[in-house]
């Protein structure tokens, strides 16, 4: 093993930090709907090893579909009159083999389940939705996460007061969907009004933060309630003021808050058309404009 | 559990591939926080919100793969985040974001530091997220060889398997990693272009 195979503090230390930051109710949201999604799929495509048994399955369906007209056959000469009952079998009796053969035996013989897509219409697979995948269970029997997958309340919110709902609000979103974003520049104005209200002094203080690039001052603060987007006199957030003094680990940290990129100053000018001004290949990056 | 890690990963996949529904909730459970924060950090804080369905897709493609996965060729997580790589790097061209194949180095980077570090523990949250948001500036390649390797405990072998370079390549690109998180977090801003 060389020197770089051996363990360094920064690897432990971010391997801790990734165990802090650990959602325990989103993993085991996300647990339900991966389990269930591959669950559908797999009933969806048929197993690998499926010619024989679909043959086989052929073979039975063409059995049971002599057997009917056989029936068919005697109940009309009977002038028995219920003849749709009878009908009935032929149809369900080959789906009924087939969905009971899905999820079966499918050895190591088996190609790509991708490449073999005879199978009956895709049953939908529970792609995630915003608002419902915590209710989401998997149609499956998965086993039960592990126990402490059901243990939360590390990222419980403290009690909002009323000033700091508009933050809870602001801070608890993800980076925006381009369609948001578009949006978000829109109802900028309205935002910032409601924003601009209380916390005056912790405001001028997360813009100072956020140009000095005071990471841990930033965190404070916007642990403490400060609206990650809230404007000073020229309208600007505390991610334009980062962006402008060139903090890309500032700007990271904001962003992850949930700071508004398309989001534009009194100027019209928004963080982001600041950020490619600015031509920093580290500060793109930080904001996710450059891989 | 002992039973749980007595099994390996390929016996589980098979099974799975056999129809054991049990097993590849099994091998989840063993990889999919790794897996997770590979994707998540590849991301990137602006591209997080297509996390979960990479995360998803990478799972989906797994099950629907594990008959052409040879555990004589590569290990599993091997395997695992080669997939979750591709489905990442697959996301940016859909979205038709600039990936730089290798971003240079610099010079400030490649100075070691002396001082000890004060990353020892990591006692607060704060202090996390400015961890994981300096590993989110880090470029793309040193961000996902270091991720792999610290968080998903894979070998400079098995990452330069994943990411398709040598294994010098790979080092390299990890203790570059390593001295931009030292500056990135010592206050310090490095002296690049």
């Amino acid at each position: 093993m060389s020197d770089h195979d051996a363990p360094d503090p920064i690897d432990k230390a971010y391997a801790q930090a990734e165990a802090m930051l650990d959602d325990e109710a989103a993993r085991a949201a996300r647990r339900a709907r991966v389990l269930g999604a591959v669950a559908s799929d797999v009933q969806a495509a048929p197993p690998v090893s499926a010619p024989p048994t679909r043959r086989l399955s052929w073979a039975a369906g063409g059995w049971l579909a002599a057997a009917s007209v056989a029936g068919i056959s005697v109940l009309v000469a009977l002038q028995f009159t219920r003849a749709p009952v009878v009908r009935k079998p032929a149809a369900p009796a080959e789906t009924h083999i087939a969905a009971d053969q899905a999820p079966a035996p499918s050895p190591v013989t088996a190609p790509a389940v991708e490449a073999s897509p005879p199978a009956p219409p895709a049953v939908p697979q529970p792609r995630k939705s915003p608002s419902a995948d915590v209710a989401v269970a998997p149609p499956l029997a998965f086993p039960a996460a592990p126990s402490k997958a059901a243990a939360e309340p590390v990222a419980a919110p403290q009690a909002p007061d009323a000033g700091n709902v508009q933050a809870l609000i602001v801070t608890g979103q993800a980076a925006p969907p381009p369609a948001m974003r578009r949006m978000e520049s829109a109802q900028a104005p309205t935002a910032q009004t409601s924003a601009a209200a209380p916390l005056a002094v912790p405001r001028a203080s997360l813009h100072a933060a956020a140009a000095a690039g005071r990471l841990t001052e930033l965190t404070s603060l916007l642990a403490q309630g400060t609206p990650v987007d809230a404007l000073d006199s020229n309208g600007e957030t505390a991610l334009m003021k980062a962006i402008q003094a060139n903090q890309p680990a500032a700007a990271a940290l904001l962003l992850r808050h949930g700071a508004g990129l398309y989001r534009t100053n009194r100027a019209g000018v928004s963080a982001r058309e600041m950020a490619t001004a600015m031509d920093d290949a580290e500060l793109n990056r930080a904001l996710g404009l450059q891989p | 559990m002992e039973d749980d890690d007595a099994v390996d990963d390929a016996d589980l996949l098979r099974a799975h591939g056999a129809g054991d529904r049990h097993a590849f909730a099994r091998l989840y459970d063993r990889y999919d926080r790794a897996c997770f924060h590979l994707i998540r950090r590849l991301l990137g804080a602006a591209h997080a919100d297509a996390a979960e369905d990479l995360h998803q897709e990478t799972w989906i493609a797994v099950s629907r793969n594990g008959a052409s996965f040879d555990p004589a060729k590569a290990s599993f997580a091997a395997w695992l985040f080669t997939i979750a790589r591709h489905k990442t790097f697959d996301h940016f061209r859909r979205q038709r974001v600039t990936v730089l194949a290798t971003a240079p180095e610099d010079d400030a980077a490649m100075t070691p530091d002396p001082r000890p570090s004060p990353l020892e523990q990591v006692q607060s949250r704060q202090r996390a997220e400015e961890i994981v948001a300096a590993v989110e500036a880090l470029p793309i390649e040193q961000r996902g060889v270091f991720v792999m390797f610290s968080d998903g405990e894979l070998s400079l072998e098995e990452i330069a398997q994943v990411t398709g370079v040598a294994v010098e390549t790979a080092k390299s690109r990890l203790r570059y990693a390593r001295a931009k998180l030292r500056q990135s977090l010592a206050g310090e801003r490095p002296t690049h272009v």
